[in-house]
């Protein structure tokens, strides 16, 4: 029942490369999505703890903020196979064929350029925390009980990785359909247009809709 | 070029990546990248050695916002909320409710829409995120709606303006943003958020009847419902008021006493009431991990446009524009009311090119300080203010306005976080068509706003009681 | 020249010095030297020593507490018990440490220089409900506390809760904390007096210390002229910073006790020094452990601070 994708698959390399790569996107989104589930029982622990035994968890701030990024980026490759993170396509769903692959090229490759600077950032970011020489390799803890963060500082560059693979895939994707100028790209997100509506229509009436 | 003017620049530049078509998330990150090179390289006079030095600097300016920003017990509550709007559609929780909203409402002209309104408005009491009840009832709602001959553009309006309810109508985590940002009593604001939230709804319905009645062939009655149908249609959404009191009692608790808890346990406990149902109605892993994948992609969209837009802020302050504008805002000779009407129409403008929470980081820093100000500070009475509210009155009142704007910002085009949720459902409906379809409700909502700044009381009786 | 100075919050008691520097800087250089104070524009808090590292900007504060693992020399100041009695006190003894050349080892892991401290006086508890006849009524108490000072009130009893500053009043508005805290000037900027019927008057178990720091290089590439100027000021801006705090704050907080009508608690000598020999002690040998293990000359450190103390300096 998941909102089916709008990615088209063949028996290419590039095809079997992404479809390769969204299983493995798809387990980094079903950790982002146990996070959330832990935040629940979190609370749970910490209600009862304080309402019963007259003991909270100590530290539960601290442990939301570590499970924070889990839920924040692990899943952020994924979502960008889909097609999941918003946009205006006014300009890009007026467009058909080779411009729009040329258009699409050109905000994905700027993406990826984004990323690849955001993967030294945030590594370098985490880099200031962690320290071999130190206890817990630690050089930057939480307020309360000082857990280490560099574990969840660490996820970023990690989950902006795979984010740049995807970009990568997407590029060679474009590419190909901008040389080939192929009327249905594989790889990458489409916009629905009229035919893949009727299609997907079908689809709908022959009833998923729990 | 001063600072000022390379934040005016690189705004404009924001705008046309958002055009072209890039992810708002990315375009907003790429603005606010280019930016703080731009601002590093000029404080070293442009001098080509150096370029490699402030590109460095801002690189790594930039590369700790997402995970400082994100690491937060604030933001926790939107994928909490996230997951009880999924969880309640698995427990079948959603259903029921629209199927009593349908059987007690339908009849009237236009009956579907309206029963869907409300079925929205009820379900907003238990969610705290606009974009999961529209995901949800656009799976329920829209189905049964194109069923008996909708307009395929309406029928997928009325979803994403209901699921903006869920912003007013506690518990909400836009609200509890707010109040975060400002520093102000959860509680009450969200106490406040309950009448005015009511009242869009009804104007909603108002609305779609007028259109009904007016339009022919729009939204036929669905009539022959008995009262004994009627009656067995409750029990099974019994249980959301259940969840209802769970939260009413970590939130605020109205039978004297403490509150169990803050709003951040308050929506874990009735995400876990919530996932306790879904086990009894028979859930179990496969669509646990359905829930868990719907709640994982939805939030980390939100949280890619936050700290996106929080890399934009970042340049923002380097470019010392909120200072700029602040000074700007109290510097204006005009009528305090003018001023704030301005302010709420600045919002409807920046709103159609930003998410909701994304705004709100942005703007309230420096729109908020200044609201009070007009309103003659933070501690003033009511007898001394210009709006006639004490300070905190007058925190709470802005609270729903800006929370009403950002509702509003969630349905206008180009970027409605809500509409890209139901075409994201719906593979039939392009963008455009929610959009086309959510237009009327855009003027239920500027009747909803004028009223709210014109009889403040509808917003502040409530929570004055307590 | 200017530099770009990274606070957070808004202008308040607690950053009265750095608002003193800049003006004291500017007059000084004609206008040549400026400090533009940014009030959480730049970064989060918690991350002002990473700015301070990569040159994002070049001044900032923040406090130890924040993160331990980045600066642990100065935590030393943090300890329970310490017995600092004055605002002046906690200068001379921040100011100590600060120019330890351990501590000056420690900082300059982010490129920082320790510039002045932001002294706070030692922390009370407000609370809501009946008041605390003695230390035992502490005992099941659920109370906002962090760091140090929750670990001294968990000797007695009581139940220490995180949560961030700004939570702290829906906290106590709701019955998850039923007690907080804080410095006066905290319990009246969050609001915590709101609510509390009750405050303690000398229980003062300790206290966060809060530097303000420069970027090493950035102090380095200063002309001599500004750099006097900049170091010159440090002493003024500190003066005007305890006067406020002392004739401000200090004056207020009084009559706001008695307006809001919150009863004064004060224990025994004899509590509180049963107090003190429960949590200070483990405290300090805990605290001395941890930090030799990292490294640090840590028992020469507090030495050298309850040394002071003893020396009643
Ligand atoms: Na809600
Ligand atoms: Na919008």
């Amino acid at each position: 029942m998941a909102g089916s994708s709008l990615v088209l698959t063949d028996d290419s390399v590039l095809s079997r490369i992404d479809q390769k790569l969204y299983r493995v996107e798809g387990v980094l989104a079903l950790v982002s999505g146990l996070a959330v589930f832990s935040l629940m029982i979190l609370a749970v622990v910490s209600v009862s703890g304080r309402n019963f035994a007259n003991q909270p968890l100590p530290g539960y701030i601290d442990w939301i903020e570590q499970a924070m990024p889990l839920i924040a980026f692990m899943g952020i490759a994924f979502t960008q196979r889909d097609g999941g993170h918003i946009r205006m396509d006014m300009l890009v769903g007026a467009l058909r064929g080779r411009s729009l692959y040329l258009v699409e090229l050109i905000t994905t490759l700027f993406v990826l350029a984004l990323m690849l600077l955001l993967v030294w950032g945030s590594w370098a970011h985490f880099d200031r925390s962690f320290d071999f020489a130190a206890p817990l390799w630690s050089r930057d803890s939480s307020v309360d009980i000082s857990l280490p963060l560099w574990p969840a500082k660490l996820l970023v560059p990690v989950a902006f990785s795979v984010l740049c693979l995807r970009l990568l895939l997407q590029v060679w994707a474009y590419t190909h359909a901008l040389v080939t100028g192929v009327k249905s790209p594989i790889a990458v997100p489409l916009i629905a247009d009229a035919a893949k509506q009727a299609a997907m229509e079908a689809e709908h009436v022959s009833g998923n809709d729990a | 070029m001063e600072p000022i003017e390379i934040g005016l620049v690189v705004s404009g530049g924001l705008l046309v990546l958002v055009i072209l078509g890039m992810r708002v998330a990315f375009a907003a990150a790429t603005a606010g990248m280019i930016g703080l090179i731009w601002i590093f390289w000029a404080k070293f006079g442009y001098d080509p050695a150096r370029f490699g030095k402030a590109m460095t600097i801002a690189v790594k300016t930039a590369g700790q916002v997402p995970h400082s920003k994100i690491s937060s017990q604030a933001l926790s509550l939107i994928p909490t909320f996230i997951l009880i709007g999924y969880l309640a559609y698995y427990a079948g929780l959603t259903k029921a409710l629209f199927e009593a909203a349908k059987r007690w409402l339908a009849w009237v002209p236009g009956g579907l829409a309206v029963s869907t309104v409300f079925a929205t408005a009820g379900f907003a009491a238990v969610s705290g995120a606009s974009v999961a009840t529209s995901a949800v009832f656009a799976r329920i709602a829209i189905p049964e709606m194109l069923k008996i001959g909708y307009n395929k553009q309406f029928a997928a309006g009325v979803v994403a303006a209901g699921g903006t309810l869920a912003s007013l109508i506690p518990p909400s985590a836009i609200l509890v943003i707010y109040a975060i940002i400002v520093e102000q009593d959860v509680g009450k604001l969200l106490l406040a958020g309950f009448i005015p939230g009511a009242f869009s709804a009804v104007i909603y319905g108002a609305l779609i009847i007028g259109m009904a009645v007016v339009i022919k062939d729009f939204g036929p009655p669905v009539k022959g419902f008995t009262w004994k149908e009627r009656f067995v249609s409750l029990p099974p959404a019994l249980p959301i008021l259940v969840v209802v009191l769970t939260i009413i009692l970590f939130v605020y608790n109205p039978f004297g006493g403490e509150a169990w808890g803050t709003p951040t346990e308050g929506g874990a406990i009735g995400a876990f009431v919530v996932f306790l149902m879904a086990l009894y109605r028979g859930m179990r892993w496969a669509q646990l991990k359905d829930a868990l994948l719907e709640t994982a992609k939805l939030s980390v969209m939100i949280f890619t446009i936050i700290w996106g837009v929080l890399i934009y802020v970042r340049f923002l302050g380097f470019a010392e524009l909120p200072a700029a504008f602040s000074a700007w805002i109290t510097s204006l000779t005009m009528s305090p009311m003018l001023i704030l009407v301005c302010i709420l129409l600045a919002y409807a403008v920046l709103g159609m090119f930003m998410d909701a929470i994304g705004m709100l980081l942005l703007t309230l820093p420096v729109v908020y300080p200044a609201v009070m100000a007009l309103n003659g500070g933070e501690f003033v009475s009511a007898a001394d203010s210009t709006f006639g509210m004490s300070g905190p009155m007058c925190a709470i009142w802005f609270g729903i306005l800006v929370v009403k704007m950002a509702e509003f910002c969630l349905i206008t085009p180009p970027i409605g976080l809500n509409c890209f949720v139901v075409a994201g459902v719906r593979d039939d409906l392009s963008v455009q068509d929610v959009f086309k379809g959510v237009t009327p409700f855009f003027i239920a909502d500027a009747i909803t706003i004028a009223l709210l700044v014109a009889f403040p009381a509808i917003v502040l009786w409530l929570p004055g009681q307590v | 020249t200017d530099w770009n100075v990274s606070l957070w919050g808004k202008r308040r008691a607690f950053t009265e010095h750095v608002e003193k520097l800049a003006e004291l800087v500017s007059e000084k250089t004609n206008g040549e030297f400026t400090l533009s104070i940014s009030y959480g524009g730049l970064s989060k808090n918690r991350e002002n020593l990473d700015g301070i590292s990569i040159e994002a900007f070049e001044m900032a504060q923040f406090c130890a507490g924040y993160h331990r693992d980045k600066n642990p020399s100065i935590t030393v100041l943090e300890l329970p018990f310490l017995g600092v009695t004055s605002l002046e006190q906690e200068i001379a003894l921040s100011m100590a440490v600060y120019n330890h050349p351990a501590t000056q080892a420690d900082l300059a892991r982010w490129n920082a220089t320790l510039l002045m401290p932001s002294p706070l006086p030692q922390y009370n508890i407000a609370g809501a409900g009946d008041a605390p006849a003695t230390l035992a009524d502490f005992k099941g108490l659920t109370v906002r506390a962090t760091g140090g000072i929750g670990q001294a009130m968990e000797t007695i009893g009581a139940v220490p809760t995180s949560m961030s500053a700004s939570e702290v009043r829906q906290a106590m508005d709701s019955g998850v904390v039923k007690a907080v805290s804080f410095a006066p000037h905290a319990h009246m900027s969050f609001g915590t007096i709101e609510n509390a019927t009750w405050w303690t008057t000398n229980l003062n178990p300790g206290t966060v210390n809060c530097p303000v720091v420069v970027n090493s290089d950035a102090l380095a590439n200063l002309s001599d002229e500004h750099r006097d100027a900049l170091l010159g000021s440090v002493d003024e801006a500190l003066a005007h910073y305890v006067d406020n705090y002392n004739n401000k704050t200090m004056v207020a907080w009084g009559p706001a006790l008695d307006e809001k009508g919150i009863q004064q608690v004060t224990f025994s000598d004899d509590e509180i020094a049963a107090f003190r020999d429960a949590a200070a002690a483990p405290a300090a040998e805990a605290w001395i452990a941890d930090n030799t293990a990292r490294g640090l000359p840590a028992q020469e450190l507090y030495d050298l601070v309850t040394g002071m103390i003893a020396n009643g300096s």
